[in-house]
C-alpha cells in the first residue's frame, strides 16, 4: 500500500517536473523564428550567391566572397603575404546584421554555429579571436571582420566578413541567435555554400 | 610571384570596385540615437591630408560630426555625400564633420576621394593606428557621433546613414541652437 502510494507520488512528481521544465524551456530557451522567409539572390555580374534571413525587426545576408577579393581587401591594407593567403584559405561571407525594429537588439557571433553535413555543429570564429591571431603575426590592423557582438540600436546595422574554416563550394548550414528584450531569437540558413575558388561562369 | 598573381588580381577587378556579388546594400537609415547620458568626447589629435594637426579640443563650441569611416567600406562611401551636403549647410553656423579614416595612408585616400562623385571639403584625419577609434568604443564601420558644443557625445548611429535626411538636420539645428552652457 505504501509502495503503491510512493509510486504514485513518483510518477505526480515526475510528470510534474517534466511540465516545469517545459515552462521553463519555453520561457528560457531561444524563440525560433521558423517563419523567416531566406531569399537566396545570383549576382548577374559575378554570379555569386547570396542569402538573406528576414525575421520580424531583425534581417541577416550572407554575401559570397571570392578568394581573390579576400586577398585584393588584405592586400589593399598591406598586410603581409602570410595573412593575406590564410585569410583567402577561409571560406568567407559579407554579412550584414541589421536592426529594423523599433526596439534596441544585440547579437553575439560566439551563440552561432555552423553544422557541417557530418551533423556537427561548430563555433563561429570571433573577432577577437582573429585579431589575437593577427597580433600573434605582427599585424595591427582590426577592422574588416563582423564585430564580436554588438548592442543596436533602431536604424543601427553593420557589416563584416565571418570566416569559416571550409573548402571552396561546402554547403552547410548556420544557426544564429540575438535577443531583443531579454528574449533570444534564433534562425537557421539551411544552405549557404562557400564561394568557388574561382570565379564562376557567367 | 605572390605580387605578380596580386597585381593581376587587382588590375583585373580593380575597376569593377569589388570582387564579390555587390552587395544589396541596405538603404541607408537617418535613425541617429540620443545616448541617454551624454559622454564628454575624450579628446585627440590627428593629422589631416595636409599633415596638419587637428585636435578635438581645437573645435570645442561648435557641433561636431565624427565620423569613422575606411575606403573599403560601401556604405561609408554612400554616405560621404550627404555629409558633404549638410556641412556645406550649416558648416558657417557653426557645425564641422572630421571623417576620421582608419589604417589607411593619405596618399591612398587622397586617390580614392578624387574618384567620388562629391569631393568632401570637411578636413579628413588619419586613426593610423585606430587609437581614436578605440577610444570611442566604434566597433564597426562606419560609425558617426554627434558632439556637442559642451564636448559631450549625445547621438552615435551604427551603419550608413543618410545625413541629408530633414530629421538629422533638425537634430543638428536643435544642437546649433544650443549655447554653450546647457545641453
Amino acid at each position: 500500500m505504501i509502495i503503491g502510494y510512493h509510486l504514485h507520488m513518483k510518477r505526480i512528481f515526475r510528470h510534474t517536473a517534466r511540465i516545469l521544465a517545459a515552462l521553463l524551456l519555453s520561457v528560457a530557451g531561444p524563440v525560433p523564428h521558423g517563419m523567416a522567409a531566406v531569399e537566396t539572390f545570383t549576382d548577374e555580374t559575378s554570379g555569386l550567391l547570396s542569402w538573406q534571413a528576414r525575421h520580424p525587426g531583425f534581417s541577416l545576408q550572407f554575401i559570397q566572397l571570392l578568394p581573390d577579393y579576400v586577398r585584393a581587401v588584405y592586400s589593399g591594407r598591406g598586410l603581409p603575404p602570410k595573412v593575406v593567403e590564410l585569410m583567402a584559405g577561409y571560406c568567407m561571407f559579407g554579412t550584414i546584421i541589421k536592426n529594423e525594429s523599433d526596439k534596441p537588439l544585440a547579437y553575439r557571433v560566439a551563440d552561432w554555429r555552423y553544422i557541417t553535413a557530418d551533423g556537427q555543429a561548430h563555433p563561429v570564429k570571433t573577432k577577437t579571436a582573429w585579431l589575437q591571431d593577427w597580433r600573434d603575426m605582427g599585424v595591427a590592423f582590426r577592422w574588416s571582420l563582423l564585430p564580436d557582438d554588438q548592442q543596436f540600436a533602431p536604424g543601427d546595422w553593420s557589416q563584416g566578413f565571418t570566416t569559416l574554416p571550409l573548402a571552396p563550394g561546402t554547403v552547410f548550414k548556420l544557426k544564429y541567435q540575438w535577443t531583443q528584450e531579454d528574449e533570444i531569437h534564433e534562425g537557421i540558413f539551411e544552405d549557404l555554400r562557400c564561394a568557388p575558388a574561382e570565379a564562376p561562369d557567367v | 610571384m605572390f605580387e605578380l598573381r596580386l597585381a593581376l588580381v587587382l588590375v583585373l577587378y580593380a575597376p569593377l570596385g569589388l570582387l564579390h556579388a555587390e552587395l544589396p546594400s541596405p538603404e541607408l537609415s537617418h535613425e541617429l540615437n540620443r545616448l541617454e547620458t551624454p559622454v564628454a568626447a575624450p579628446d585627440f589629435s590627428l593629422e589631416d591630408l595636409d599633415d596638419e594637426q587637428h585636435a578635438l579640443s581645437d573645435y570645442r563650441g561648435k557641433v561636431i560630426m565624427l565620423n569613422f569611416w575606411a575606403t573599403w567600406c560601401p556604405p561609408c562611401r554612400r554616405e560621404i555625400p550627404s555629409m558633404e551636403s549638410i556641412y556645406q549647410d550649416l558648416g558657417e553656423k557653426g557645425f564641422v564633420v572630421l571623417g576620421v579614416n582608419e589604417f589607411e595612408t593619405p596618399d591612398h585616400v587622397f586617390a580614392y576621394t578624387g574618384q567620388l562623385s562629391v569631393f568632401p571639403t570637411f578636413p579628413i584625419l588619419f586613426d593610423r593606428d585606430s587609437k581614436v577609434s578605440e577610444l570611442y568604443g566604434v566597433k564597426g564601420l562606419p560609425t558617426t557621433l554627434l558632439i556637442n558644443k559642451q564636448g559631450q557625445v549625445v547621438y552615435r548611429a551604427a551603419g550608413g546613414r543618410d545625413f541629408d535626411h530633414p530629421e538629422v538636420r533638425a537634430i543638428v539645428s536643435e544642437l546649433l541652437a544650443e549655447s554653450d552652457g546647457d545641453t
